[in-house]
Protein backbone atom coordinates (compact mmCIF):
# COMPACT_ATOMS: atom_id res chain seq x y z
CA UNK A 1 0.00 0.00 0.00
CA UNK A 2 1.92 3.07 -0.78
CA UNK A 3 0.61 6.97 -1.51
CA UNK A 4 1.85 7.81 -5.51
CA UNK A 5 2.29 11.00 -5.65
CA UNK A 6 4.57 13.00 -8.27
CA UNK A 7 7.21 16.26 -8.02
CA UNK A 8 7.83 17.74 -10.97
CA UNK A 9 10.55 20.35 -11.25
CA UNK A 10 9.12 22.47 -13.96
CA UNK A 11 11.66 24.78 -14.67
CA UNK A 12 13.48 22.33 -16.09
CA UNK A 13 10.60 21.67 -18.76
CA UNK A 14 11.84 21.87 -22.48
CA UNK A 15 8.47 21.57 -23.91
CA UNK A 16 10.03 18.40 -25.93
CA UNK A 17 6.68 16.78 -25.67
CA UNK A 18 8.43 13.14 -24.92
CA UNK A 19 6.38 12.53 -21.78
CA UNK A 20 3.07 12.81 -24.13
CA UNK A 21 4.42 10.59 -26.51
CA UNK A 22 5.99 7.92 -23.98
CA UNK A 23 2.40 8.17 -22.27
CA UNK A 24 0.58 7.71 -25.38
CA UNK A 25 2.68 4.83 -26.09
CA UNK A 26 3.07 2.85 -22.84
CA UNK A 27 -0.97 3.20 -21.88
CA UNK A 28 -2.30 3.12 -25.64
CA UNK A 29 -3.97 6.33 -25.61
CA UNK A 30 -5.82 7.01 -28.80
CA UNK A 31 -4.16 9.31 -31.25
CA UNK A 32 -5.77 12.74 -31.80
CA UNK A 33 -5.01 16.06 -29.85
CA UNK A 34 -8.30 15.99 -27.61
CA UNK A 35 -7.14 12.58 -26.46
CA UNK A 36 -4.44 13.28 -24.10
CA UNK A 37 -3.63 12.39 -20.17
CA UNK A 38 -0.89 14.33 -19.58
CA UNK A 39 -0.03 17.30 -21.67
CA UNK A 40 2.56 20.58 -21.51
CA UNK A 41 1.11 23.66 -21.12
CA UNK A 42 2.96 26.48 -22.22
CA UNK A 43 2.79 30.36 -21.21
CA UNK A 44 3.89 32.88 -23.88
CA UNK A 45 5.94 35.86 -22.32
CA UNK A 46 4.14 38.50 -20.99
CA UNK A 47 4.49 42.32 -21.99
CA UNK A 48 5.41 43.96 -25.26
CA UNK A 49 9.09 43.81 -26.97
CA UNK A 50 11.47 45.32 -25.74
CA UNK A 51 10.18 44.82 -22.08
CA UNK A 52 8.91 41.28 -22.26
CA UNK A 53 8.81 39.59 -18.83
CA UNK A 54 11.28 36.32 -19.47
CA UNK A 55 10.82 35.01 -15.96
CA UNK A 56 6.65 34.76 -17.34
CA UNK A 57 7.52 32.38 -20.34
CA UNK A 58 7.32 29.06 -18.73
CA UNK A 59 6.31 25.49 -19.26
CA UNK A 60 4.10 23.41 -17.26
CA UNK A 61 3.92 19.76 -17.81
CA UNK A 62 0.33 18.44 -16.36
CA UNK A 63 -2.04 15.70 -16.28
CA UNK A 64 -4.37 14.26 -13.65
CA UNK A 65 -3.17 15.84 -10.02
CA UNK A 66 -4.60 12.69 -8.14
CA UNK A 67 -6.15 14.66 -5.51
CA UNK A 68 -6.60 13.49 -1.84
CA UNK A 69 -10.17 14.55 -2.02
CA UNK A 70 -10.68 14.30 -5.38
CA UNK A 71 -13.95 16.34 -6.89
CA UNK A 72 -14.49 13.96 -9.73
CA UNK A 73 -14.72 10.40 -7.41
CA UNK A 74 -17.23 12.83 -5.07
CA UNK A 75 -19.68 13.72 -7.96
CA UNK A 76 -19.33 10.06 -9.90
CA UNK A 77 -22.93 8.16 -9.12
CA UNK A 78 -21.79 5.12 -9.64
CA UNK A 79 -18.42 4.79 -7.81
CA UNK A 80 -16.92 4.22 -11.37
CA UNK A 81 -14.06 7.05 -10.29
CA UNK A 82 -12.56 5.41 -6.93
CA UNK A 83 -9.38 5.23 -5.27
CA UNK A 84 -7.15 2.03 -5.59
CA UNK A 85 -4.85 0.22 -2.91
CA UNK A 86 -2.47 3.06 -3.71
CA UNK A 87 -4.74 6.26 -3.63
CA UNK A 88 -4.28 6.60 -7.41
CA UNK A 89 -7.62 8.20 -8.78
CA UNK A 90 -9.16 5.38 -11.31
CA UNK A 91 -12.05 4.80 -13.46
CA UNK A 92 -13.83 1.77 -12.99
CA UNK A 93 -14.71 1.15 -17.31
CA UNK A 94 -17.18 -1.23 -16.48
CA UNK A 95 -19.10 1.13 -14.19
CA UNK A 96 -18.80 4.28 -16.24
CA UNK A 97 -22.08 5.61 -17.35
CA UNK A 98 -20.31 8.54 -19.27
CA UNK A 99 -22.60 11.05 -17.72
CA UNK A 100 -19.37 13.42 -18.16
CA UNK A 101 -20.15 15.01 -14.61
CA UNK A 102 -16.67 14.22 -13.54
CA UNK A 103 -15.00 15.62 -16.41
CA UNK A 104 -17.58 19.23 -15.30
CA UNK A 105 -16.28 18.56 -11.94
CA UNK A 106 -12.61 18.04 -12.27
CA UNK A 107 -10.62 21.49 -11.85
CA UNK A 108 -7.62 20.55 -14.06
CA UNK A 109 -9.49 19.17 -17.50
CA UNK A 110 -7.70 16.24 -16.83
CA UNK A 111 -10.13 13.60 -18.28
CA UNK A 112 -11.72 12.64 -21.55
CA UNK A 113 -13.57 9.88 -23.49
CA UNK A 114 -11.82 7.03 -24.92
CA UNK A 115 -13.99 6.42 -27.67
CA UNK A 116 -13.18 2.83 -27.57
CA UNK A 117 -14.69 1.77 -24.43
CA UNK A 118 -16.79 5.31 -24.61
CA UNK A 119 -15.94 5.67 -21.11
CA UNK A 120 -14.07 8.79 -19.41
CA UNK A 121 -10.37 7.85 -19.38
CA UNK A 122 -7.37 9.87 -17.66
CA UNK A 123 -4.05 9.40 -16.54
CA UNK A 124 -3.19 6.09 -14.14
CA UNK A 125 0.46 6.58 -13.07
CA UNK A 126 1.29 3.84 -14.97
CA UNK A 127 -0.71 1.59 -12.74
CA UNK A 128 -1.97 -0.61 -15.60
CA UNK A 129 1.20 -1.16 -17.48
CA UNK A 130 4.48 -0.34 -15.87
CA UNK A 131 3.60 -0.56 -12.43
CA UNK A 132 1.73 -3.82 -12.73
CA UNK A 133 4.99 -5.02 -14.46
CA UNK A 134 6.69 -4.26 -10.86
CA UNK A 135 8.29 -1.41 -12.52
CA UNK A 136 9.01 1.66 -10.49
CA UNK A 137 8.59 4.88 -12.47
CA UNK A 138 5.87 6.06 -14.66
CA UNK A 139 6.69 6.33 -18.75
CA UNK A 140 6.39 10.04 -18.36
CA UNK A 141 9.25 10.16 -15.50
CA UNK A 142 11.26 7.57 -17.41
CA UNK A 143 11.57 9.50 -20.87
CA UNK A 144 12.38 12.67 -19.63
CA UNK A 145 15.17 14.29 -20.99
CA UNK A 146 15.48 16.86 -18.33
CA UNK A 147 14.51 14.90 -15.37
CA UNK A 148 11.45 17.16 -14.46
CA UNK A 149 9.27 13.98 -13.00
CA UNK A 150 9.93 12.59 -9.73
CA UNK A 151 7.31 9.31 -8.97
CA UNK A 152 7.06 7.75 -5.52
CA UNK A 153 5.33 6.79 -2.55
CA UNK A 154 4.52 10.24 -0.44
CA UNK A 155 4.09 7.94 2.61
CA UNK A 156 7.73 6.50 2.57
CA UNK A 157 10.12 9.20 4.33
CA UNK A 158 12.84 7.60 2.60
CA UNK A 159 11.51 7.66 -1.07
CA UNK A 160 12.94 10.39 -3.25
CA UNK A 161 9.85 12.52 -3.49
CA UNK A 162 9.74 12.99 0.19
CA UNK A 163 13.18 14.09 0.28
CA UNK A 164 12.27 16.33 -2.24
CA UNK A 165 9.05 17.87 -1.04
CA UNK A 166 11.10 18.01 2.40
CA UNK A 167 14.03 20.07 1.19
CA UNK A 168 12.61 22.18 -1.94
CA UNK A 169 9.65 24.53 -1.86
CA UNK A 170 6.71 23.57 -4.20
CA UNK A 171 3.50 24.69 -4.66
CA UNK A 172 0.15 22.62 -6.10
CA UNK A 173 -2.38 23.70 -8.82
CA UNK A 174 -5.46 25.18 -7.30
CA UNK A 175 -4.88 24.20 -4.28
CA UNK A 176 -7.52 26.87 -2.97
CA UNK A 177 -10.46 24.44 -4.32
CA UNK A 178 -9.57 22.15 -1.08
CA UNK A 179 -8.52 19.27 -3.84
CA UNK A 180 -5.09 18.39 -2.26
CA UNK A 181 -3.51 17.27 -5.67
CA UNK A 182 -0.53 15.09 -5.09
CA UNK A 183 1.17 16.82 -7.85
CA UNK A 184 3.86 19.21 -6.82
CA UNK A 185 5.43 21.71 -8.43
CA UNK A 186 9.42 22.58 -7.28
CA UNK A 187 10.14 26.08 -6.86
CA UNK B 1 -60.52 -0.40 -18.40
CA UNK B 2 -59.31 -3.20 -15.44
CA UNK B 3 -56.37 -4.66 -14.50
CA UNK B 4 -56.47 -7.40 -11.86
CA UNK B 5 -57.44 -5.31 -9.16
CA UNK B 6 -56.09 -1.55 -10.88
CA UNK B 7 -59.01 0.44 -12.21
CA UNK B 8 -58.03 2.72 -15.15
CA UNK B 9 -61.01 4.95 -16.26
CA UNK B 10 -60.29 5.41 -19.43
CA UNK B 11 -62.93 7.90 -21.42
CA UNK B 12 -65.37 5.26 -23.70
CA UNK B 13 -64.89 6.50 -26.94
CA UNK B 14 -61.13 6.11 -26.39
CA UNK B 15 -59.72 5.11 -29.40
CA UNK B 16 -57.66 5.57 -32.55
CA UNK B 17 -60.32 7.19 -34.23
CA UNK B 18 -60.61 9.51 -31.47
CA UNK B 19 -57.20 10.29 -31.81
CA UNK B 20 -57.47 11.22 -35.07
CA UNK B 21 -60.69 12.82 -34.37
CA UNK B 22 -59.30 16.11 -33.39
CA UNK B 23 -61.20 19.21 -35.05
CA UNK B 24 -59.42 20.07 -38.42
CA UNK B 25 -58.57 23.84 -37.91
CA UNK B 26 -55.36 25.75 -39.57
CA UNK B 27 -53.89 25.70 -35.84
CA UNK B 28 -54.78 22.25 -34.68
CA UNK B 29 -53.53 21.17 -38.28
CA UNK B 30 -49.71 23.17 -37.67
CA UNK B 31 -49.37 21.53 -34.43
CA UNK B 32 -50.15 17.85 -35.43
CA UNK B 33 -48.01 18.47 -38.49
CA UNK B 34 -45.38 19.92 -36.30
CA UNK B 35 -45.40 17.08 -33.83
CA UNK B 36 -45.45 14.37 -36.66
CA UNK B 37 -42.16 16.13 -38.01
CA UNK B 38 -40.59 16.12 -34.21
CA UNK B 39 -41.37 12.66 -34.30
CA UNK B 40 -39.53 11.68 -37.39
CA UNK B 41 -36.52 13.87 -36.39
CA UNK B 42 -36.28 12.07 -33.62
CA UNK B 43 -36.08 8.80 -34.73
CA UNK B 44 -33.34 10.62 -37.64
CA UNK B 45 -31.49 11.68 -34.63
CA UNK B 46 -31.54 8.27 -32.46
CA UNK B 47 -30.25 6.32 -35.44
CA UNK B 48 -27.11 8.80 -36.03
CA UNK B 49 -26.28 9.11 -32.58
CA UNK B 50 -26.82 5.17 -32.64
CA UNK B 51 -24.44 4.93 -35.35
CA UNK B 52 -21.66 7.41 -34.13
CA UNK B 53 -21.77 7.53 -30.51
CA UNK B 54 -20.98 11.17 -29.35
CA UNK B 55 -19.56 12.20 -32.38
CA UNK B 56 -22.84 12.94 -33.78
CA UNK B 57 -23.01 15.69 -30.75
CA UNK B 58 -20.43 18.95 -30.55
CA UNK B 59 -19.49 17.94 -27.51
CA UNK B 60 -15.78 18.35 -26.68
CA UNK B 61 -13.61 17.43 -24.00
CA UNK B 62 -13.76 21.28 -22.80
CA UNK B 63 -17.55 21.71 -23.10
CA UNK B 64 -18.84 17.76 -21.77
CA UNK B 65 -22.50 18.95 -21.85
CA UNK B 66 -24.62 19.72 -24.49
CA UNK B 67 -27.83 20.50 -25.40
CA UNK B 68 -29.71 17.47 -24.69
CA UNK B 69 -28.18 18.57 -20.80
CA UNK B 70 -29.99 21.66 -21.17
CA UNK B 71 -33.33 20.23 -22.82
CA UNK B 72 -33.24 17.25 -19.85
CA UNK B 73 -33.20 19.72 -17.51
CA UNK B 74 -36.22 22.03 -19.29
CA UNK B 75 -38.33 18.80 -19.16
CA UNK B 76 -37.92 17.81 -15.90
CA UNK B 77 -38.16 21.64 -14.82
CA UNK B 78 -41.52 21.53 -16.50
CA UNK B 79 -42.36 18.45 -14.49
CA UNK B 80 -41.56 19.49 -11.12
CA UNK B 81 -43.52 22.85 -12.02
CA UNK B 82 -46.64 20.74 -13.07
CA UNK B 83 -46.53 18.99 -9.77
CA UNK B 84 -46.61 22.53 -7.96
CA UNK B 85 -49.54 23.82 -9.57
CA UNK B 86 -51.24 20.37 -9.59
CA UNK B 87 -50.51 20.43 -5.65
CA UNK B 88 -51.80 23.91 -4.90
CA UNK B 89 -55.36 21.98 -5.20
CA UNK B 90 -54.99 18.88 -4.41
CA UNK B 91 -52.52 18.55 -1.76
CA UNK B 92 -53.01 22.07 0.02
CA UNK B 93 -56.48 21.83 -0.87
CA UNK B 94 -57.09 25.23 -2.37
CA UNK B 95 -59.99 24.76 -4.24
CA UNK B 96 -59.86 27.43 -7.02
CA UNK B 97 -57.09 25.67 -8.28
CA UNK B 98 -58.82 21.96 -7.73
CA UNK B 99 -60.23 21.96 -11.42
CA UNK B 100 -56.52 21.46 -12.89
CA UNK B 101 -55.20 19.16 -10.80
CA UNK B 102 -55.28 15.96 -12.15
CA UNK B 103 -54.48 17.68 -15.56
CA UNK B 104 -50.85 19.39 -14.46
CA UNK B 105 -50.23 16.13 -12.71
CA UNK B 106 -50.26 14.02 -16.01
CA UNK B 107 -48.71 16.86 -17.49
CA UNK B 108 -45.75 16.14 -14.66
CA UNK B 109 -45.93 13.00 -15.92
CA UNK B 110 -45.53 13.50 -19.58
CA UNK B 111 -42.69 16.07 -19.29
CA UNK B 112 -40.82 13.80 -17.27
CA UNK B 113 -40.95 10.99 -19.40
CA UNK B 114 -39.78 13.23 -22.51
CA UNK B 115 -37.30 14.20 -20.27
CA UNK B 116 -35.70 10.54 -19.50
CA UNK B 117 -36.59 9.72 -23.01
CA UNK B 118 -33.98 12.85 -23.90
CA UNK B 119 -31.21 12.06 -21.72
CA UNK B 120 -31.55 8.07 -22.74
CA UNK B 121 -29.29 9.48 -25.47
CA UNK B 122 -26.90 11.52 -23.77
CA UNK B 123 -25.86 9.18 -20.98
CA UNK B 124 -23.42 7.28 -22.69
CA UNK B 125 -24.82 3.87 -21.02
CA UNK B 126 -27.96 4.31 -19.50
CA UNK B 127 -28.58 0.02 -18.87
CA UNK B 128 -25.07 0.26 -16.74
CA UNK B 129 -26.32 3.23 -15.08
CA UNK B 130 -29.21 1.34 -14.40
CA UNK B 131 -27.61 -1.20 -12.88
CA UNK B 132 -25.12 0.43 -11.19
CA UNK B 133 -26.95 3.07 -9.89
CA UNK B 134 -28.32 0.32 -8.09
CA UNK B 135 -25.36 -2.03 -6.76
CA UNK B 136 -22.96 0.93 -6.12
CA UNK B 137 -24.39 4.10 -5.42
CA UNK B 138 -22.44 7.22 -5.44
CA UNK B 139 -24.00 8.59 -2.38
CA UNK B 140 -21.86 12.22 -2.70
CA UNK B 141 -22.72 12.24 -5.93
CA UNK B 142 -25.85 14.93 -7.15
CA UNK B 143 -26.39 12.90 -10.29
CA UNK B 144 -27.48 10.17 -7.97
CA UNK B 145 -29.48 11.47 -5.57
CA UNK B 146 -31.34 13.81 -8.47
CA UNK B 147 -31.87 10.29 -10.97
CA UNK B 148 -32.63 8.55 -8.17
CA UNK B 149 -35.07 10.49 -6.46
CA UNK B 150 -36.98 11.28 -10.00
CA UNK B 151 -37.28 7.67 -10.48
CA UNK B 152 -39.55 7.52 -6.98
CA UNK B 153 -41.05 10.99 -8.08
CA UNK B 154 -42.25 9.57 -11.41
CA UNK B 155 -43.20 6.60 -8.98
CA UNK B 156 -45.45 8.42 -7.14
CA UNK B 157 -46.86 11.20 -9.64
CA UNK B 158 -48.11 7.97 -11.60
CA UNK B 159 -49.93 6.33 -8.31
CA UNK B 160 -51.72 10.14 -7.54
CA UNK B 161 -53.00 10.31 -11.15
CA UNK B 162 -54.20 7.02 -10.61
CA UNK B 163 -56.17 7.84 -7.48
CA UNK B 164 -56.85 11.05 -9.27
CA UNK B 165 -58.73 9.16 -12.15
CA UNK B 166 -60.31 7.08 -9.32
CA UNK B 167 -61.58 10.35 -7.46
CA UNK B 168 -59.58 9.02 -4.09
CA UNK B 169 -58.81 12.63 -2.87
CA UNK B 170 -57.68 11.11 0.50
CA UNK B 171 -54.99 8.34 -1.15
CA UNK B 172 -54.17 11.23 -3.87
CA UNK B 173 -53.75 14.25 -0.98
CA UNK B 174 -51.13 11.47 0.83
CA UNK B 175 -49.50 10.38 -2.53
CA UNK B 176 -49.28 13.75 -3.83
CA UNK B 177 -47.62 15.36 -0.77
CA UNK B 178 -44.86 12.54 -0.25
CA UNK B 179 -44.44 13.15 -4.79
CA UNK B 180 -44.25 16.50 -4.16
CA UNK B 181 -41.47 16.21 -1.28
CA UNK B 182 -39.75 14.31 -3.41
CA UNK B 183 -39.90 15.69 -6.60
CA UNK B 184 -38.91 19.14 -4.53
CA UNK B 185 -35.41 16.97 -3.13
CA UNK B 186 -34.40 15.70 -6.87
CA UNK B 187 -35.58 19.23 -8.44
CA UNK B 188 -33.26 20.80 -6.11
CA UNK B 189 -30.40 18.15 -6.23
CA UNK B 190 -30.37 18.65 -10.20
CA UNK B 191 -29.45 22.45 -9.28
CA UNK B 192 -27.30 20.96 -6.99
CA UNK B 193 -25.31 19.13 -9.27
CA UNK B 194 -24.33 22.39 -10.95
CA UNK B 195 -24.25 24.37 -7.13
CA UNK B 196 -21.53 21.54 -6.44
CA UNK B 197 -19.25 22.39 -8.91
CA UNK B 198 -16.20 24.24 -7.14
CA UNK B 199 -13.93 24.35 -10.45
CA UNK B 200 -16.65 26.54 -11.61
CA UNK B 201 -17.10 29.71 -9.79
CA UNK B 202 -19.92 30.74 -11.48
CA UNK B 203 -22.33 28.24 -11.11
CA UNK B 204 -20.64 26.99 -7.60
CA UNK B 205 -23.36 27.75 -4.33
CA UNK B 206 -26.39 28.04 -2.88
CA UNK B 207 -28.07 30.39 -5.88
CA UNK B 208 -29.19 26.67 -8.47
CA UNK B 209 -30.92 24.46 -6.10
CA UNK B 210 -33.55 27.05 -4.72
CA UNK B 211 -33.52 28.51 -7.91
CA UNK B 212 -34.34 25.84 -9.68
CA UNK B 213 -37.73 25.67 -7.12
CA UNK B 214 -38.87 29.00 -7.98
CA UNK B 215 -38.47 28.85 -11.85
CA UNK B 216 -39.91 25.39 -11.56
CA UNK B 217 -42.93 27.09 -9.76
CA UNK B 218 -42.92 29.67 -13.16
CA UNK B 219 -42.54 26.99 -15.29
CA UNK B 220 -45.39 25.47 -14.35
CA UNK B 221 -47.93 28.17 -14.43
CA UNK B 222 -46.67 28.75 -17.83
CA UNK B 223 -47.44 25.79 -18.84
CA UNK B 224 -50.78 25.52 -17.11
CA UNK B 225 -52.43 28.68 -19.34
CA UNK B 226 -51.16 27.01 -22.55
CA UNK B 227 -52.63 23.77 -21.37
CA UNK B 228 -55.93 25.11 -20.01
CA UNK B 229 -56.11 27.84 -23.28
CA UNK B 230 -55.76 24.59 -25.53
CA UNK B 231 -58.77 22.68 -23.78
CA UNK B 232 -60.63 25.21 -23.28
CA UNK B 233 -59.81 27.31 -27.12
CA UNK B 234 -59.47 30.24 -25.55
CA UNK B 235 -63.04 30.29 -24.28
CA UNK B 236 -62.80 30.14 -20.45
CA UNK B 237 -65.53 30.22 -18.09
CA UNK B 238 -65.87 31.61 -14.99
CA UNK B 239 -64.15 29.36 -12.97
CA UNK B 240 -61.37 28.94 -14.81
CA UNK B 241 -60.75 32.62 -15.83
CA UNK B 242 -60.79 32.92 -11.99
CA UNK B 243 -58.31 30.26 -11.23
CA UNK B 244 -56.03 31.31 -14.53
CA UNK B 245 -56.41 34.95 -12.60
CA UNK B 246 -54.92 33.54 -9.53
CA UNK B 247 -52.27 31.92 -11.04
CA UNK B 248 -51.47 35.11 -13.10
CA UNK B 249 -51.19 37.23 -10.01
CA UNK B 250 -48.72 34.52 -8.23
CA UNK B 251 -46.76 33.98 -11.35
CA UNK B 252 -46.06 38.09 -11.24
CA UNK B 253 -44.88 37.52 -7.86
CA UNK B 254 -42.54 34.88 -8.40
CA UNK B 255 -41.37 37.13 -11.58
CA UNK B 256 -40.48 39.74 -9.78
CA UNK B 257 -38.38 37.44 -6.96
CA UNK B 258 -36.78 36.08 -9.45
CA UNK B 259 -35.69 39.06 -10.96
CA UNK B 260 -34.35 39.89 -7.66
CA UNK B 261 -32.85 36.91 -7.46
CA UNK B 262 -30.86 36.96 -10.93
CA UNK B 263 -30.01 41.08 -10.28
CA UNK B 264 -28.38 40.06 -7.12
CA UNK B 265 -26.30 37.85 -8.68
CA UNK B 266 -24.79 39.05 -11.51
CA UNK B 267 -24.07 42.03 -9.62
CA UNK B 268 -22.62 39.81 -6.82
CA UNK B 269 -20.72 37.64 -9.65
CA UNK B 270 -19.54 41.08 -11.33
CA UNK B 271 -18.42 42.95 -8.04
CA UNK B 272 -14.77 43.10 -6.77
CA UNK B 273 -13.90 41.97 -10.66
CA UNK B 274 -13.29 38.18 -9.04
CA UNK B 275 -11.03 36.05 -11.60
CA UNK B 276 -13.05 33.43 -13.67
CA UNK B 277 -16.83 34.46 -12.14
CA UNK B 278 -16.38 38.71 -13.11
CA UNK B 279 -15.35 37.96 -16.27
CA UNK B 280 -18.27 34.80 -16.74
CA UNK B 281 -20.70 36.58 -15.40
CA UNK B 282 -20.08 40.33 -17.80
CA UNK B 283 -19.64 37.49 -21.07
CA UNK B 284 -23.20 36.04 -20.35
CA UNK B 285 -24.50 39.75 -19.67
CA UNK B 286 -23.18 40.75 -23.35
CA UNK B 287 -24.82 37.11 -24.46
CA UNK B 288 -28.60 37.60 -26.70
CA UNK B 289 -29.27 34.65 -24.92
CA UNK B 290 -29.14 35.66 -21.84
CA UNK B 291 -30.48 39.27 -22.41
CA UNK B 292 -33.35 38.53 -25.37
CA UNK B 293 -33.77 34.97 -24.34
CA UNK B 294 -33.91 34.58 -20.58
CA UNK B 295 -34.18 38.32 -19.57
CA UNK B 296 -37.03 39.88 -22.45
CA UNK B 297 -38.50 36.45 -23.18
CA UNK B 298 -38.76 34.34 -19.66
CA UNK B 299 -39.13 37.47 -17.39
CA UNK B 300 -39.83 41.30 -18.67
CA UNK B 301 -42.41 40.70 -21.75
CA UNK B 302 -45.08 38.34 -19.37
CA UNK B 303 -44.38 40.22 -16.63
CA UNK B 304 -44.58 43.58 -17.89
CA UNK B 305 -47.81 41.90 -19.88
CA UNK B 306 -49.31 41.05 -16.62
CA UNK B 307 -48.95 44.25 -14.86
CA UNK B 308 -50.05 46.58 -17.72
CA UNK B 309 -53.47 44.67 -17.96
CA UNK B 310 -53.76 44.14 -13.97
CA UNK B 311 -54.62 40.86 -14.75
CA UNK B 312 -57.95 40.80 -16.44
CA UNK B 313 -56.22 39.55 -19.99
CA UNK B 314 -55.94 35.43 -19.48
CA UNK B 315 -56.54 34.97 -23.24
CA UNK B 316 -52.95 37.25 -23.86
CA UNK B 317 -51.55 35.05 -21.11
CA UNK B 318 -51.64 31.93 -23.08
CA UNK B 319 -49.59 33.61 -26.06
CA UNK B 320 -47.01 35.38 -23.16
CA UNK B 321 -46.81 32.02 -21.64
CA UNK B 322 -45.85 30.52 -25.12
CA UNK B 323 -43.22 33.36 -24.92
CA UNK B 324 -42.22 33.10 -21.02
CA UNK B 325 -41.71 29.05 -22.19
CA UNK B 326 -39.28 29.68 -24.96
CA UNK B 327 -37.40 32.44 -22.39
CA UNK B 328 -37.50 29.34 -20.00
CA UNK B 329 -35.70 27.08 -22.50
CA UNK B 330 -33.15 29.36 -22.74
CA UNK B 331 -32.50 30.19 -19.24
CA UNK B 332 -31.70 25.60 -19.06
CA UNK B 333 -29.42 26.34 -22.58
CA UNK B 334 -27.59 29.49 -20.71
CA UNK B 335 -27.41 27.68 -17.29
CA UNK B 336 -25.24 24.72 -19.07
CA UNK B 337 -23.21 26.35 -21.28
CA UNK B 338 -22.07 29.15 -18.86
CA UNK B 339 -20.79 26.98 -16.68
CA UNK B 340 -18.70 25.45 -19.10
CA UNK B 341 -18.02 28.86 -20.45
CA UNK B 342 -14.81 29.43 -18.91
CA UNK B 343 -11.71 26.84 -19.80
CA UNK B 344 -10.00 24.96 -17.06
CA UNK B 345 -6.43 25.34 -18.71
CA UNK B 346 -5.42 28.50 -19.61
CA UNK B 347 -2.30 27.76 -20.76
CA UNK B 348 -1.38 26.80 -24.59
CA UNK B 349 -1.73 22.72 -24.64
CA UNK B 350 -0.94 22.88 -28.81
CA UNK B 351 1.83 24.36 -30.70
CA UNK B 352 0.97 27.05 -32.69
CA UNK B 353 -2.72 27.45 -31.20
CA UNK B 354 -3.06 30.19 -28.90
CA UNK B 355 -5.35 29.47 -25.41
CA UNK B 356 -8.94 29.65 -26.09
CA UNK B 357 -10.90 32.55 -23.97
CA UNK B 358 -14.30 31.16 -23.75
CA UNK B 359 -15.43 27.34 -24.74
CA UNK B 360 -17.80 27.58 -27.77
CA UNK B 361 -20.25 25.18 -28.65
CA UNK B 362 -23.32 25.21 -30.71
CA UNK B 363 -25.51 21.72 -30.81
CA UNK B 364 -25.25 19.58 -33.57
CA UNK B 365 -28.11 18.68 -36.15
CA UNK B 366 -28.53 15.51 -34.11
CA UNK B 367 -28.76 17.13 -30.86
CA UNK B 368 -31.00 19.48 -32.34
CA UNK B 369 -33.36 16.71 -34.11
CA UNK B 370 -33.49 14.53 -30.46
CA UNK B 371 -34.52 17.58 -28.66
CA UNK B 372 -37.36 18.80 -30.73
CA UNK B 373 -38.11 14.96 -30.81
CA UNK B 374 -38.30 15.34 -26.89
CA UNK B 375 -40.98 17.90 -27.84
CA UNK B 376 -42.90 16.02 -30.09
CA UNK B 377 -42.87 12.77 -27.59
CA UNK B 378 -44.46 15.27 -24.76
CA UNK B 379 -47.41 16.60 -27.11
CA UNK B 380 -48.23 13.83 -28.37
CA UNK B 381 -48.32 11.72 -25.23
CA UNK B 382 -50.27 14.77 -23.66
CA UNK B 383 -52.82 14.77 -26.89
CA UNK B 384 -53.19 10.85 -26.38
CA UNK B 385 -53.57 11.34 -22.67
CA UNK B 386 -56.34 14.49 -22.83
CA UNK B 387 -57.97 11.39 -25.75
CA UNK B 388 -57.68 8.69 -22.78
CA UNK B 389 -58.32 10.28 -19.72
CA UNK B 390 -60.85 12.37 -18.29
CA UNK B 391 -58.84 15.38 -17.43
CA UNK B 392 -61.27 17.62 -16.12
CA UNK B 393 -62.78 18.10 -12.62
CA UNK B 394 -65.24 15.32 -11.41
CA UNK B 395 -68.12 16.88 -9.47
Amino acid sequence: MARYGMALDYKNCINCKACEVACKEENGVELGAEKHRIWVGANNPDGQWPLLDIASAAFLPSQCQHCDDAPCQEVCPTHATYYDENNVVRVDADKCILCSYCMNACPYDARYVDDRTMTVDKCTFCSDTRLARGETTTACQNTCPTKVRTFGDLDDPESEISELLRTREHFSLKSHLGTNPKLFYLT
Amino acid sequence: MKIGPINIPLKEDFSLKSILGFEKTPMNMLVAVLTLAFLAMFVVGVATYLMHGHHAYNVTREHPWGLLIAVYIFFVVSSTGFCIVGSLGDVFGFKDYMMISKRAIFGSIVTILAGFAVIAFEIGHPVTMLIYNVLSPGLTSAIWWMGTLYGIYLTFMIVEFYFLLNNNMQKARIFGLIGLLVGLAAHSNLGGVFGFLNARTISNGVFYPTYFILTAFITGIYLSFIIMGFRYKMNFDEKTKALLVGLAKIQTLLIAILMFFETWKMLTAVYGGMPNRAEVAEHIMHSGAFMYGEVLMGMLIPFTVMLLTKWRSVTTYVWTSVIGMVGIFFMRYDLVHDTQLKPLQMMKTHEYQLPPSWVEYFPSATEIMISLGGLGLCVLLYYVGTRAFNLDEEH
